[in-house]
């Protein structure tokens, strides 16, 4: 395969396609496992209360991008920040001031494969809230009710909230995981591939739940199904080899990319 | 002529024949070992089960298992072959008022074993909580915080070497450090050891804490670590990676996801793996004969006058009884109920805790799958 | 650059401020988590730590041997024993020939008698061998007298020495105790070594004299040697003639050595070593002189070591073969966890199994008729090697089935699947496929259990005979069925009675190091192969 040409992008490119607020800044990031970098001068600002798409071929960075808002890569060893910025609000999350379980306390995250505590349903949603000393089971009560409502899940569960959490269907458990990370009231939430171990029923079931989600909150998905990104996101990010490729509108990206390699990948020439 | 011939059916050939004595000698050979065990099962529980347990009312030897250990006279009165025990003996002496009667006495051999199963109880449960307690916490660290480093790997050695020395070595080790050099708090100093005062007229006296079950208790949890370490960790990497990512993720600490979402459900995986370790631990002699160990001991361990003088005694122990009886007094049929009756007895209580962590460990094999 | 406060978003309170948490929880800078980290991590210290004092801990009472040993040794030397024993040695050669001899007659005893003769028969037959086996006996009297008078005075002398000893480390500690009048009060009278030696010495001429009448009557005695029939006899008679005559050929190199014989010669400090490592004779509280050797020991633990290995080696590879390559899933479900469970089998109890059973039902075995052809049978003792060894097997057994069975687990299925398409059977896979893949894991599970056998102590201490000396090698096979003391079993046995700082104590916990030492040395091997391994398989 031909390397494609790796001048860097006009910075503009990069920018928020639309005038919106800007959730998620970063600047410059360099990142390494050990001595191989993952990551290359990643410039890119997320805009707040839209859905991200995050897209690109295995091992081209977009995880390892997406752990880096929440700092999940410090349970890592080897993994490190070479340089660079990550903003969120405007502050620096890799600050020393910065307290990192607030940090995740703010940006909630969505695993590919979807992980329930071996609880009930209940204690799942409430586990969050419970390991910040919040006891009052009536607000406990509301929360439940409430996350689960936002994640969809309500009616289908709400007559066995006391069973186990991993007696659900697949399609369940993710949302479940979904209402339990929007439990703790994030600002940001980010899914790592969710619906990768899902079927198509289940899978439109989640689409269907990050439509509803986007207006509160801002989401940031990382997918290897291009179908989904242009489903369910506004703005979308090609990743290649480490580097940021394109970064625009959803429609523009798979109706006109600007960049060579994003249409190769979109085509399905790679990938 | 031309009718097709199968290519696939089946043909006597020496590779085959060889392979059916290959596989009938690893069978035997497995079989075999089975069956010595067997044997040795076998042979211990129909001689130990004659002195433990009766055909009549309770079933069991009830002296056996709850009196301490006596002199056996074996002696010819009035034409009869009489057996006592020593306080027996004494009596029939005095209520006849005769002074002496020639007879045959065989140490340890009547009376039963209770002081030396209270002692191996007291030995176990003490060192099982030291191991299980120091074990789990090392496992905690090395699994869950340490990164990959010198000094983890440096940790990891040692433990490998440390599940390597011999028994004996660790009953030097125990009699060098515990027995003879541990610091003692003391109200009065001691010139022939290092001593330090502490203020208010007390000494720290390194003078050791001498043959006592706290020596037996640490020699012995030591010997265990290497097992318990290494099941706990075992234990501790068969809990998803997702469980912990998930609570991190929600903004819990690390302690908070260990303590909800992980030690719940390796702490039934570590126990079981680690009783294991700790029967083959409570099994050892060596360690104990120097410094958790008396041959006879007169006091029950709750015989104290002091709580703190419950830790600084030292106990009857079933192993070294058996030994004791096993070398130290000759082989016949006064002797051999005793030997065989202490040998059944202590293999029971290590069998049974090591049947217990396999069966357990066989049911959850069973029971936890995410 | 849109800020945080740009954003106009949905919680109420600050985000920024919430992120920028500054009034976390702290107690020396630290937070609670760190807290927990550092108590977790210094329980994961507490093995290294364990190695660490096991290892200072033994050397600490441990070297203190050296010390003593040398001085023990410059002791042996100033006081003359070392004088006396040159005719020691001579006296007890020539005992050992006597020995052989009697042992000869018995056997010659044991044939005619079998063969229907009466004992006033055999008694004729052989008086002729009697009266050269007496000849020779008392051909050694006057040597022996020389021996038990010159043994008088170096005793004497090492007691002396010894008393001073005692005298000087009890003043010693009165004046440490600051009671210098007591102290002044023990009268130390030194020892003249060289007067005390220098009447030793002074009776060579005499003894040189005494030596030349033993060889003339040695000589003399072998002239009367008769012919016997049995050829077997004679052989054995033949052999202490040999044995005889190199004694006689070697009496002037004896002479020689005790005229240069010199009392105040040094000993070096690697004599203490030397004779720890590489002595021959372990002997205790004897009246004459205490030898700490190793290689008894030594070689003990290594022969009841081959013997349980010869045993476990095959059973438990082939018992890992049939377990995890053609057993079915019902059978390996009840094999493993039996073979499991064996590993929890007490030592002691397994001892004393082989002192109550097994030593009997071995010896009444070589007792057989039907083979005494074996080399060492009949067995003269119940405990002995083989009776550990067995035992010692069943306890290895575990360690080397599950070690192995691991590591043909680990071999990957698509070499197996390989060499199964290529249309191997499934022995033929076995052998030349899944054994050589997993030999380094193979050879480390044994490595390991022969470091479980030479570590465990109970079994030996109670079935391996303990009789330190080394076996008999010239007996072929049957030396494995001599019983043997091992160097887990003597401190087994010999640390509950000795003074505690003494050169005794000090020595067994040297022979603790050298056991440490050789576990450390085995693990190491093991795991060195077992690395390697895993990067060949990749």
């Amino acid at each position: 395969m031909k390397l494609p040409d790796t001048a860097p992008m006009p910075h503009a490119a990069l920018a928020p396609p639309e005038e919106s607020s800007t959730m998620i800044e970063v600047e410059n990031l360099d990142f390494y496992y050990g001595q191989a970098r993952a990551l290359h001068e990643i410039n890119i600002s997320i805009p707040a209360n839209k859905v991200t798409a995050f897209i690109g071929p295995s091992g081209c960075g977009k995880s390892t991008l997406l752990r880096c808002f929440n700092r999940m890569n410090d349970l890592v060893d080897i993994a490190r920040i070479g340089k660079g910025r990550v903003r969120i609000h405007g502050i620096d999350i890799y600050d020393p001031d910065v307290d990192v379980i607030s940090l995740r306390r703010q940006v909630g995250m969505v695993f590919q494969k979807s992980n329930p505590f071996p609880k009930s349903i209940y204690e799942n949603i409430t586990y969050g809230l419970e390991i910040q000393g919040i006891s009052d089971r009536k607000r406990l009560d509301e929360v439940v009710e409430k996350s689960l409502r936002g994640a969809a899940l309500w009616d289908e569960v709400k007559d066995r909230l006391h069973t186990s959490g991993l007696g659900l269907s697949g399609g369940q458990q993710q949302r479940l995981c979904i209402a339990r990370a929007i439990a703790v009231e994030p600002s940001i939430i980010l899914m790592d591939e969710p619906c990768s171990a899902l079927d198509p029923i289940a899978t439109s079931k989640v689409e269907e739940l990050i439509q509803q989600l986007k207006g509160k909150y801002t989401i940031v998905i990382v997918t290897h199904n291009m179908q989904q990104a242009g489903r369910c996101s506004d703005n979308t990010a090609f990743f290649y080899l480490g580097k940021l490729i394109e970064f625009a509108k959803t429609e523009k990206i798979f109706t006109n990319p600007s960049q060579r390699q994003t249409e190769d990948y979109i085509t399905g020439r790679f990938g | 002529m031309n009718a097709p011939v199968n290519p696939f059916v089946a043909r006597k050939s020496s590779a085959r024949t060889i392979e059916h004595i290959a596989f009938g000698f690893f069978r035997t050979a497995t079989y075999f070992i089975l069956i010595c065990a067997a044997v040795i099962f076998g042979f211990i529980f129909v001689k130990g089960g004659q002195t433990v347990f009766r055909s009549s009312f309770p079933f069991v030897n009830v002296p056996f298992l709850t009196q301490a250990p006596e002199t056996l006279y074996v002696f010819q009165f009035e034409g009869k072959k009489m057996e006592l025990g020593d306080r027996d003996f004494r009596k029939f002496k005095e209520e006849r008022h005769i002074k002496d009667i020639p007879a045959e006495s065989y140490v340890y051999s009547s009376g039963g074993i209770f002081p030396c199963i209270v002692g191996t109880v007291l030995l176990v449960i003490g060192s099982m909580a030291i191991a299980l307690f120091i074990g789990i916490s090392s496992a905690i660290y090395l699994n869950e915080y340490s990164k990959q480093g010198r000094f983890v790997h440096f940790v990891r050695l040692a433990i490998l070497n440390l599940a390597g020395v011999p028994s004996i070595v660790f009953g030097l080790f125990g009699f060098a450090l515990f027995v003879m050099f541990m610091p003692m708090l003391q109200d009065f100093r001691n010139p022939t050891v290092l001593s330090f005062p502490v203020g208010f007229g007390h000494y720290l006296n390194f003078s050791g804490w001498n043959v006592c079950l706290l020596s037996g208790w640490f020699t012995l949890a030591f010997m265990a670590l290497p097992v318990v370490i290494t099941a706990s960790e075992e234990s501790l990497k068969s809990v998803p990676k997702g469980f912990r990512e998930g609570s991190l993720a929600l903004g819990a600490t690390k302690w908070q996801t260990i303590r909800t979402n992980v030690l719940p459900y390796a702490l039934p995986g570590m126990l079981t793996s680690s009783i294991l370790g700790i029967a083959r631990v409570a099994g050892e002699t060596a360690p104990i004969m120097f410094t958790a160990a008396y041959v006879i001991r007169d006091k029950m361990p709750w015989q104290v006058d002091h709580p703190m003088d419950f830790f600084f005694q030292g106990v009857m122990a079933l192993p070294y009884h058996i030994y004791v009886v096993s070398s130290k007094i000759p082989q016949n049929e006064y002797t051999e109920r005793v030997q065989y009756g202490a040998a059944f007895v202590f293999l029971v209580i290590v069998m049974g805790i090591a049947l217990t962590s396999i069966l357990l460990r066989i049911k959850m094999r069973n029971r936890y799958r995410w | 650059m849109p800020t945080a406060s740009s954003t106009a978003f949905a919680p109420t309170r600050s985000v920024g401020d919430a992120l920028l948490n500054r009034n976390r929880f702290r107690i020396l800078g630290l937070t609670p988590d760190d807290i927990i980290k550092y108590f977790f991590n210094g329980n994961a210290i507490v093995a290294v730590v364990v190695l660490a004092l096991i290892t200072i801990f033994l050397f600490r009472e441990g070297v203190g041997f050296f010390g003593k040993s040398q001085r023990d040794l410059r002791l042996y030397r100033l006081a003359g024993l070392e004088y006396v024993d040159f005719i020691r040695h001579e006296v007890d050669e020539h005992t050992a020939m006597t020995r052989d001899l009697n042992a000869a007659r018995l056997a010659e005893f044991q044939k005619l008698t079998a063969e229907g003769k009466t004992p006033e028969q055999v008694t004729a037959a052989l008086a002729s061998f009697d009266a050269f086996a007496n000849a020779f006996g008392d051909s050694i009297e006057d040597v022996r007298g020389t021996l038990s008078d010159l043994s008088d005075v170096a005793i004497a002398t090492k007691t002396k020495a010894r008393v001073n000893e005692d005298r000087e480390e009890q003043r010693d500690m009165l004046l440490s105790a600051g009671k210098k009048e007591e102290a002044d009060k023990i009268e130390i009278a030194p020892v003249n070594f060289a007067a005390e030696t220098g009447v030793m010495k002074g009776t060579l001429p005499a003894f040189r004299k005494v030596n030349d009448q033993f060889a003339d009557k040695l000589g003399a005695a072998l002239q009367s040697s008769p012919h016997v029939a049995d050829p077997k006899f004679q052989a054995k008679i033949d052999a202490v003639h040999a044995k005889a005559r190199a004694l006689i050929a070697s009496l002037p190199q004896i002479e020689k050595n005790m005229e240069n014989w010199n009392y105040d010669a040094p000993v070096p400090a690697s004599k203490a070593v030397t004779s720890f490592l590489f002595g021959r004779e372990w002997l205790t509280a004897s009246f004459w002189q205490d030898w700490y050797g190793i290689v008894p020991l030594f070689v003990g633990s290594l022969l009841v070591s081959i013997i349980a290995l010869a045993i476990a080696v095959p059973l438990g590879i082939s018992a890992a073969i049939y377990v995890s390559e053609i057993a079915g899933p019902r059978e390996k479900g009840i094999v493993k966890p039996y073979i499991e469970f064996i590993s929890a089998i007490p030592s002691v109890v397994l001892g004393f199994f082989g002192i109550a059973v097994l030593g009997t039902a071995l010896r009444w075995l070589s007792q057989t008729p039907a083979l005494s052809w074996f080399p060492g049978f009949p067995m003269s003792e119940r405990l002995n090697a083989l009776t550990a060894g067995c035992l010692l097997a069943l306890i290895s057994i575990p360690t080397i089935f599950s070690l192995a069975e691991d590591a043909l687990n680990n071999v990957p299925k698509h070499f197996k699947e390989a060499s199964y398409a290529l249309g191997a059977n499934r022995f033929q896979t076995i052998v030349r496929v899944l054994v050589p893949a997993s030999l380094s894991g193979i050879i480390s599970a044994v490595l390991l259990g022969f470091g479980r056998v030479i570590g465990e102590t109970m079994i030996v201490l109670l079935c391996a005979g303990n009789r330190i000396a080394i076996p008999d090698f010239t007996q072929g096979l049957g030396a494995f069925f001599q019983p043997v003391h091992t160097m887990t079993g003597i401190i087994a046995q010999e640390m509950g009675e000795v003074v505690k700082g003494g050169i005794h104590y000090r020595a067994l916990f040297m022979v603790g190091v050298v056991l440490f030492t050789l576990s450390l040395v085995i693990n190491y091997v093991a795991q060195r192969i077992v690395h390697r391994y895993r990067i060949s398989i990749g």
